[in-house]
């Protein structure tokens, strides 16, 4: 994973190119600056070379206010680099996180599985957040370390070249070294930063499972799987910090040799008398300056193999495709949309399952056509409404949405054309008008509050706190189940699909919250296609068709009032069952 | 999330923060382990100390440079300047074997500590935000102070150094010393005027942070929902909205602190300027040797990180304070100090035994009475007022209602869930002191109306640490109408359920809940609506099999029929009272309340 090392160079290019006028703007506040860092070492020189023979003494002054100014200058412009540089690096880094937030989002259902929310924040957010800090301290330190190295080297070959020959050998040897151990520990971070996850995941997990752990007296048993993390992350703390320190050392032997090297050359010039005591002193002097920038390369490394873990992680992620790609893409017809099941085959096998859940179905729905879909638990209808989304591709067979193949089309009409109501309705803590338009600024408040007005529930939004402006809190709190509903219902018909798929969820609501959603179920479904998967007999009253599934296949399929009327069939049957035991209702 | 717990829509972030002791606190963390801090603050001393040899080196090399004219004993210097780096190695190695035990297992104290208070305030109401805003305060802020420990260690050393290197320049000249140093106190000055805003700034930036991670939590939380509406567009520009709220606020707190810093920086530079004006008369008059303004520069730098240091550790003491604020908020109102309680992390050696069976608390169930019972939600709306009623061994009641007549919020005052208001709640005659505690197996179980499964096997999420041997798994699938799916499940048991139980369905997900209820050993079952089992058979069946259960204590919410008329008692709840208690046939004679339940379904069910 180490092995070719993070790479850094993609990531800046994508990420700093778009930001070329404040890259530039740093570029001179930091070529300023060291510039600035490179003169007053020469007015030292002339400050000790005045005060040390008689004639120079009048100028003490003036290089003395020199110095002064300089270093006001050189502060201010740094300042400035700080501000600039943290500019560049949240905004590079904010668009990294949304890009890496959109990437997640058009992965596979089986990516999702496999990782809890907090994990998902913490690689999304802990990561880049590491970054940040490479993306910032990478300009304004290592580019700015550099440039300031090369400078000192430059000013020290015009003094003597002997000595510029001689510090520049160091310096080159002293930063290999350093480079050479900047990938030793990166994937040591990365082992810490991945117990870190699990961590953070466990919690976020947890925290949202309260209820559960508490009323089940497994608060102890919690505990301990706590403590499990815990020393994961020390271990692997502990591991990383001690790899990485080995590149502290080099610079502490850096530094003696270099002091070592300054004096030895110091004291040959001067025996020579090719120097004054002025520049013996600046010899010494830039040698000190040179150890500034190597401390601070060493000093960045730590951040920088915290943040070469993350990028190697950001890189895996960004290297994760969904199976489910987009085709050609084709324009589906306006209205109700006819749907076509041919030969459909379908087995989870992404989460190592080969048995398949819907085995070789053929169906159809006219435009307009409303079909309830009855079966138990685990007969494939949830999977048959997930297949016409495309979360998943049949493993055989097509799927055909107005006549087109699914496969060809672009994975968004196809979801913008098909409005889903789940049986949980997920709710952000957000604006109601955010929850219902899904964050979309396209859609206007007066095409809300008709929306509203259609389904027959205008009232209910006049009856919000603020009206749209209702901030819902976390989890949907604030809302009945009813409302939540509701929201939902409106949510989907904003976006005017032509084939609804309404997984029923009334099972929790009482009998009043209910008719109100009866009526809006009714505008909702006027005009479109729908499927409907009904737990109670009730529902399937509205279908034109009844679809039985078992075990993945059609086992009925008929008008409803012929089915009813047929005392064989499978439908007649559950209509008594219902009747008999009541559980239905 | 039940909608009927989550009515305070107060929003995170506008909650006032606990003002803490902030040095205590910090105390409290360094006695934790305190070799490991101690060991690491005498480790980074002694590295400035070593850092110290170079200075005086430097000024003994041009004491004699120009007297001897560059002929000096070059191999004395270079094994002096090799041992003191020798010296900074080993010091270094000290410093990072104790730096990140130390750092690391005060987290995780502060990790324990919140954790174990969260399990223990009433579930339902223990988070104040969203789980995703709670974990930015167990990283972000926890990160935060751990850090800023280590700096003090920093400063030590630098101080240390700064005492001895004041103490040699002051024998070397006085004057010159103290134009250095005057301007330090400039700088203690402007810290303490400025410190005010810091705190400001980096609230407003972490809360900035907690928003985003607050909503990536959401997101994925909600990921299938989010695809199938084809709304992630709409989401990552919300998200980058909240992010560029977030730059905005880092960026002011950044920068502010690069003011301050470049502050710290200047005045020792103007100090700086300060020695070069005096030194310059006394270069001339042979009182100030270039060997000992070497020496100054030298040390200079170094002051200079004290100086800069300093300012930095009293913003981060302040910072620390910020986030010591946010994670006492996250304790429910336990007392402050609780958060860096001492007590076992179990970072090493042998972790607490699982234990075995839970131990009884009471005798077996004969009559449970709820008398007064009253919860109010903090927006004000919809709680619970005055519910009384009477369970006796061996029967069935129902609590039925309209959505939002608080049957939800009933059975969670009841349990502990939420923190009463009121009301007594009497086991066998003894008054229960505390529900929380007490309502758990052996005397409780419970099955939330949404229930969180964890992505762990199916057998974990079912035992919860309970020992297996002990238990009768394969009943309490049975029970669940569990068994046929599980036999269905190529690894069975060893099923990995996915985050939050994503890889079951919605039926299965909640009779695996119910599986996990029956098999702990409990005197009283209690369901909060099991209607989401769904299908007919399924739910015929789990009924059936639970009435058959010989001498099953159930309170179950439901407005099922079959349910209703296998009661013995049911509870008709109205705007959260009880309307009527009483037998079906009873209830349907004289309450209206339980006549428009009964006949609205009637009326819906076609």
């Amino acid at each position: 994973m180490a092995a070719p090392g993070p790479n850094y160079r993609s990531l800046l290019g994508t990420y700093l190119a778009p930001q070329r006028g404040r890259m530039a703007a740093l570029t001179v506040l930091l070529g300023s600056s060291i510039i600035l860092q490179l003169i007053n070492p020469q007015l030292l020189r002339a400050f000790i070379d005045a005060a040390t023979t008689a004639a120079g003494r009048a100028s003490l002054t003036t290089l003395a206010a020199a110095f002064l100014v300089l270093a006001v200058v050189q502060q201010a412009l740094g300042v400035a680099a700080t501000y600039v540089s943290e500019r560049v690096a949240g905004t590079a880094t904010n668009a990294l996180r949304a890009d890496l937030m959109l990437h997640c989002l058009r992965l596979d259902p089986a990516f999702h599985k496999a990782r809890t929310p907090g994990e998902l924040i913490e690689r999304i957010d802990g990561d880049v957040t590491a970054m940040a800090n490479f993306f910032s301290q990478f300009v304004i330190q290592i580019i700015g370390s550099l440039l300031l190295l090369v400078g000192v080297l430059a000013v020290l070959w015009t003094v003597d070249a002997r000595a510029g020959l001689a510090i520049s050998v160091f310096t080159a040897i002293t930063l290999a070294g350093l480079v050479r151990l900047r990938l030793l520990a990166v994937p040591y971070w990365a082992a810490a930063r991945q117990a870190a996850a699990d961590l953070f995941g466990f919690l976020e997990e947890r925290l949202g499972g309260l209820v559960d752990i508490r009323a089940n007296g497994a608060g102890g048993y919690t505990m301990r799987r706590l403590y499990a993390n815990l020393r994961e992350r020390l271990r692997t703390g502990r591991k990383a910090r001690l790899i990485g320190s080995i590149a502290w050392s080099v610079p502490a032997l850096a530094n003696a040799v270099g002091y070592a090297l300054a004096f030895a050359l110091a004291a040959l010039l001067y025996r020579e008398g090719s120097l004054s005591l002025g520049t013996a002193f600046l010899i010494y002097y830039y040698t000190q300056l040179l150890f500034q920038p190597l401390n601070q390369i060493s000093h960045q490394i730590d951040d920088f193999q915290k943040a070469g873990a993350g990028i190697v992680r950001v890189e895996e992620l960004r290297a994760i495709q969904p199976t489910v790609t987009d085709g050609a893409g084709a324009a589906l017809p306006a209205g109700a949309l006819a749907v076509a099941f041919a030969a459909v085959t379908f087995a989870y096998s992404d989460e190592g399952d080969e048995t398949a859940v819907i085995r070789d179905l053929d169906l159809r729905i006219a435009p307009g056509e409303i079909v309830g879909l009855l079966g138990r638990t685990g007969s494939g209808k949830t999977t048959l409404t997930r297949l016409l989304v495309r979360l998943y591709d049949p493993t055989a067979g097509c799927i055909f949405l107005a006549g087109t193949d699914l496969r060809t089309l672009h994975r968004a009409d196809v979801r913008r054309n098909i409005g889903m109501v789940t049986q949980e309705v997920q709710l952000f803590r957000a604006s109601v008008r955010d929850n219902l338009t899904l964050f979309d600024p396209a859609i206007g408040d007066a095409r809300i509050w008709a929306a509203l007005a259609e389904l027959g529930l205008a009232d209910w939004g006049h009856s919000l706190p603020a009206e749209l402006d209702t901030m819902l809190a976390a989890g949907g709190g604030g809302l009945s189940a009813g409302e939540a509903q509701l929201l939902a219902f409106t949510r989907v018909f904003l976006r005017d699909p032509g084939l609804i798929i309404l997984d029923e969820a009334s099972s929790r609501l009482d009998p009043v919250t209910e008719r109100l959603i009866e009526r809006a179920v009714d505008r909702l479904l006027r005009g479109r296609t729908a499927i409907i998967i009904a737990h109670r007999l009730a529902t399937v009253e509205r279908a034109d068709t009844i679809l039985i599934l078992d075990n993945g296949q059609v086992v009925e399929v008929g008008p409803r009032s012929a089915l009813a009327a047929d005392p064989c069939s499978r439908f007649a049957g559950l209509l008594r069952t219902g009747a008999a035991a009541e559980v239905l209702v | 999330m039940s909608a009927e717990t989550g009515m305070d829509a107060k929003l995170a972030g506008n909650e006032p923060l606990p003002r803490v002791p902030t040095g205590r606190f910090l105390w409290s963390l360094v006695r934790y382990r305190p070799w490991l801090f101690w060991i690491n603050s005498l480790s980074i001393t002694l590295l400035f100390v070593a850092e110290m040899v170079p200075g005086f080196v430097a000024r003994d090399f041009f004491d004699r440079l120009a007297a001897t004219q560059g002929r000096l004993d070059l191999w004395w210097y270079s094994a002096l300047l090799l041992m003191s780096a020798a010296g900074r190695i080993i010091f270094l190695v000290g410093c990072q074997l104790t730096n990140a035990p130390f750092m690391l297992t005060s987290a995780a104290l502060m990790h324990k500590n919140l954790f174990a208070r969260i399990l223990d305030l009433p579930a339902a109401r223990a988070l104040s935000t969203t789980s995703g805003e709670a974990i930015s305060r167990f990283r972000d802020d926890v990160d935060h102070v751990t850090d800023s420990m280590i700096t003090f260690n920093d400063l030590t050393a630098s101080t240390v150094f700064a005492v001895i290197a004041l103490t040699v320049m002051i024998q070397i000249n006085g004057l010159i010393t103290l134009a250095v140093f005057l301007p330090m106190t400039l700088v203690v000055a402007v810290v303490n005027l400025a410190s005010g805003r810091i705190e400001v700034y980096r609230k407003a930036s972490r809360e900035a942070t907690a928003q985003v991670t607050g909503f990536l939590g959401e997101v994925f939380g909600a990921v299938q929902a989010v695809q199938v509406a084809g709304a992630e567009e709409g989401v990552a520009a919300h998200f980058r909205r909240l992010s560029a709220q977030r730059l905005e606020a880092s960026v002011r707190d950044r920068v502010f602190n690069g003011i301050l810093e470049s502050i710290f920086w200047n005045t020792v530079q103007i100090g700086t300027g300060g020695i070069l004006l005096v030194a310059g008369q006394a270069m001339g008059d042979g009182r100030f040797t270039v060997g000992d303004f070497a020496l100054f520069v030298y040390y200079l730098g170094w002051i200079t990180e004290f100086t800069a240091l300093f300012g930095i550790v009293l913003a981060r003491y302040k910072q620390a304070g910020v986030a010591f604020g946010r994670m006492t908020a996250l304790l429910g109102g336990a007392p402050a100090p609780t958060l860096v309680q001492h007590g076992p992390t179990y970072l090493s050696g042998p972790v607490p035994a699982a234990g075995g069976l839970p131990a009884r608390q009471a005798p077996p169930l004969e009559r449970l009475t709820v008398a007064g019972l009253t919860y109010g939600y903090p927006a004000g709306a919809r709680g619970i007022h005055d519910i009384g009623f009477t369970v006796e061994r061996g029967t069935f009641t129902v609590i039925t209602g309209r959505i939002g007549a608080g049957k939800t919020t009933l059975v969670q005052a009841l349990l502990g869930l939420l923190p009463p208001a009121g009301g007594t709640i009497v086991w066998n005659g003894t008054p229960v002191a505390d529900p929380a505690a007490f309502f758990v197996p052996p005397q409780a179980a419970f099955t939330p109306q949404v229930p969180r499964l964890f992505s762990d096997t199916l057998r974990d999420n079912l035992l919860l640490g309970l020992p297996e041997a002990a238990l009768d798994l394969p009943a309490a699938l049975r029970l669940a109408v569990l068994e046929g799916d599980v036999a269905a499940m190529e690894a069975g048991l060893d099923t990995r359920v996915g985050a939050r139980g994503v890889r079951l369905s919605g039926g299965q997900i909640q009779r695996a809940a119910a599986a996990r209820m029956f098999v702990r050993p409990a005197d009283l079952l209690v369901f909060d609506d099991l209607s989401s089992a769904r299908d007919v058979e399924t739910e015929r069946l789990l009924w059936e099999r639970v009435f058959a259960r010989p001498a099953s204590t159930v309170l179950a919410v439901s407005h099922r029929r079959a349910a209703l008329r296998r009661a013995d008692r049911i509870i008709v709840l109205q705007n959260g009272s009880v309307a009527a208690v009483g037998r079906l046939d009873d209830l349907l004679a004289t309450c209206a309340e339980m006549q428009y339940l009964w006949h609205g379904e009637d009326g819906s069910a076609a």
